[in-house]
């Protein structure tokens, strides 16, 4: 009992630290300017180049509503994983208390997911913002009474955990690289591509496509367009329920879970044999 | 008798694509509780790495480690309730956080109650000259308030043992002997505390530490109290001899029959050799090899044997030759 105060008392500590840190650069303007729009400008560009490609063709309106709730919880997952892998390098390389924070006692779990929770916030946020100002001004045919908000939030709240689990092991075994700079955006990128954020999975040649058949963030995508977009949505898996699409995403995301666990656990180990935690890095 | 760090055949090589490093070459160590134990060694002897693996940064090649009872490899968590670890002579700490916001926030993962700690951080910042920095942020403090403020967040967690790596390195007279006196007064507060630190000041280590261990490429050259060390060099006879700059002549002393050992030193443009002489007769020898140098002789003295001749005397060579090679 005493145990789990002392680790709470961490993670609140460590909560705060991730906020100080990102509060610092993320004034309210740098905010607007990295998290609203650029993912904004992104999804523009994304619907006009589409719109010049079909030509204004029947149906356009579907697929603009596929992509923008694509691009807009895409960019929860880019700033909140990024920021979550990118902690552990960060506070290596440039603060140098990485070692400090390892040997303490608070649990490294409940270290980087207070660390990361600001910006996992921040990420949230630019996404709901994306995504109201979008349907605002493309008219999309999203409606706030008629979204099916206990399906959005049990999916997301699996594919936060998904995200989680997966930044996190990703952020240790970046502890392997001199120059970790910039591998945290390498990392949401590809995940980017295999999560069916701008076109369907079945687009992708078939190695990928069995690949992202086993990510979590595949079949979130799609609840997240089911319960945006109704019987509007353009469907990724016309053969499955919802329901089929929840137990997917729920067996995914343990798994994702477990081997993340299992990555998490060898690559703190490597970390331990190969000195890497106060490695010189070059920051 | 009751043991609060120790080491069996302790070893660690650090291996890369070109080259393996032995860093600890079979470390056996026993550290008892309430004791304030130096690690004295030359650059790159290996005490460093013996502080990371003690405190669960690194894990050792073979070899056994054990901190408070607890095994560093296998019950690295438990350790870590027991610990605290300071390096001195880095610029380290969450630049935009206030300092009193910093060593609060360690003490939130070591899980401890924040109104006690707020207490108690300010006690230790007052007692280290730091209460005027206390709100400032990390980022604008010099190098050496930084490092005092390290020190104050290995000491507010309260561990059992606490490991200083070398915790005065890069400080002015005055900062160091702040913190070593910190270091006393934290010790003297709890007779079970145990402190561990490495250092390369002799005289750190002689003032500092009820027993030192000498470690030279990775092991363990000798082990005492600083007098029993001291002990080791009494029968020598010690001469210190100032010569005027010329070519290399250590080698041409350490070769003189009844040099049992010679480390030098510049001071001010003068050369300081320091010789340990097995008998006083060895003294005209060393004289004729002087005269042959053409050097100037600018003072000799006997004096009595300090710390660092016992290191002279068991390592072959003086600290600070070491560094500049
Ligand atoms: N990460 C590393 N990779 C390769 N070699 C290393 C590494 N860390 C230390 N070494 C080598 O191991 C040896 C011992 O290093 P260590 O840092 O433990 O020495 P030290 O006694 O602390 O020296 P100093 O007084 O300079 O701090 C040195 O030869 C060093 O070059
Ligand atoms: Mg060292």
């Amino acid at each position: 009992m005493s145990e789990a105060i002392a680790q709470w008392r961490g993670f609140k500590a460590a909560t705060r630290l991730g906020w100080k840190i990102s509060s610092n650069w993320t004034q309210p303007l740098i905010f607007v300017i990295y998290s609203v729009l650029r993912p904004l400008s992104a999804a523009f560009i994304l619907v006009i180049m589409y719109r010049v490609i079909s030509g204004g063709a029947p149906g356009t309106g579907a697929y603009l509503a596929f992509l923008v709730s694509g691009v807009a919880f895409w960019s929860f997952v880019q700033y909140g994983f990024a920021g979550l892998s990118n902690g552990i390098v960060e506070d290596r390389g440039e603060y140098k208390m990485l070692k400090y924070v390892y040997t303490s006692p608070a649990h490294f779990y409940v270290y980087l997911l207070g660390r990361g929770l600001a910006q996992l916030a921040s990420a949230a946020a630019s996404a709901v913002i994306v995504l109201v100002v979008a349907t605002v001004a493309l008219r999309l045919p999203i409606h706030p009474l008629g979204v099916n908000y206990p399906l959005l939030l049990s999916a997301s709240f699996l594919a936060l955990l998904a995200v989680i689990g997966m930044a996190m092991a990703y952020g240790l075994l970046l502890l392997q690289a001199v120059d970790a700079h910039g591998y945290g955006e390498l990392g949401s990128g590809v995940l980017y591509v295999i999560s069916g954020a701008i076109f369907p999975i079945t687009v992708l040649p078939g190695v990928l496509a069995t690949l992202a058949s086993l990510s979590p963030l595949v079949y979130w995508m799609e609840l997240i367009r089911r319960s945006l977009l109704g019987s509007q949505a353009i469907r990724m898996f016309p053969a499955l329920s919802d329901g089929d699409v929840m137990l997917r995403l729920v067996v995914t995301t343990v798994a994702t879970l477990l081997l993340a666990h299992l990555v998490f656990t060898w690559a703190d180990r490597q970390a331990r044999r190969k000195g890497l935690i106060d490695m010189e890095s070059n920051w | 008798m009751d043991i609060a760090v120790e080491t069996k055949a302790l070893r660690r090589v650090y291996r890369s694509r070109r080259q393996e490093v032995v860093a600890l070459d079979g470390i056996d160590l026993q550290v008892r509780r309430g004791e304030r134990f130096g690690v004295l060694g030359p650059n790159g002897a290996g005490k460093t790495t013996l502080i990371k693996i003690l405190v669960t940064l690194l894990l050792p090649s073979s070899g056994e480690a054990f901190v408070d009872g607890l095994d560093v490899i296998r019950q690295f968590r438990e350790v870590r309730h027991r610990i605290a670890m300071v390096s001195g002579g880095e610029n380290v700490g969450f630049g935009m956080l206030k300092v009193r916001e910093q060593l609060w926030m360690f003490s939130q993962f070591y899980g401890m109650p924040s109104a006690q700690v707020r207490r108690h951080i300010a006690e230790l910042l007052e007692r280290l000259g730091l209460s005027e920095a206390a709100d400032r942020r990390v980022s604008a403090l010099s190098s050496g308030m930084r490092q005092k403020m390290n020190l104050i967040r290995g000491l507010i967690t309260n561990p059992r043992i606490l490991f200083l790596d070398e915790p005065t390195v890069a400080l002015d007279v005055g900062a160091a002997r702040d913190v070593r006196d910190e270091v006393r007064r934290w010790m003297a507060e709890d007779p079970s505390r145990t402190v561990i630190l490495t250092t390369h000041y002799m005289m750190e280590a002689d003032e500092l530490c009820d027993r030192v261990a000498i470690v030279n490429r990775g092991r363990i050259v000798a082990q005492g109290t600083p007098a029993e060390l001291k002990q080791q060099v009494q029968q020598d006879a010690i001469v210190d001899l100032q010569l005027s700059p010329g070519n290399r002549l250590l080698d041409a002393l350490r070769a003189v029959d009844g040099v049992a050992a010679a480390s030098v030193s510049e001071q001010d443009g003068i050369d300081r050799f320091s010789l340990h002489l097995s008998s006083d007769a060895a003294l005209s020898g060393v004289m004729r090899v002087v005269e042959g140098s053409g050097r100037q002789i600018r003072g000799v003295q006997k004096r009595e044997p300090t710390l660092e001749d016992a290191f002279v005397k068991l390592v072959g060579r003086g600290m600070a030759e070491e560094e500049q090679a």
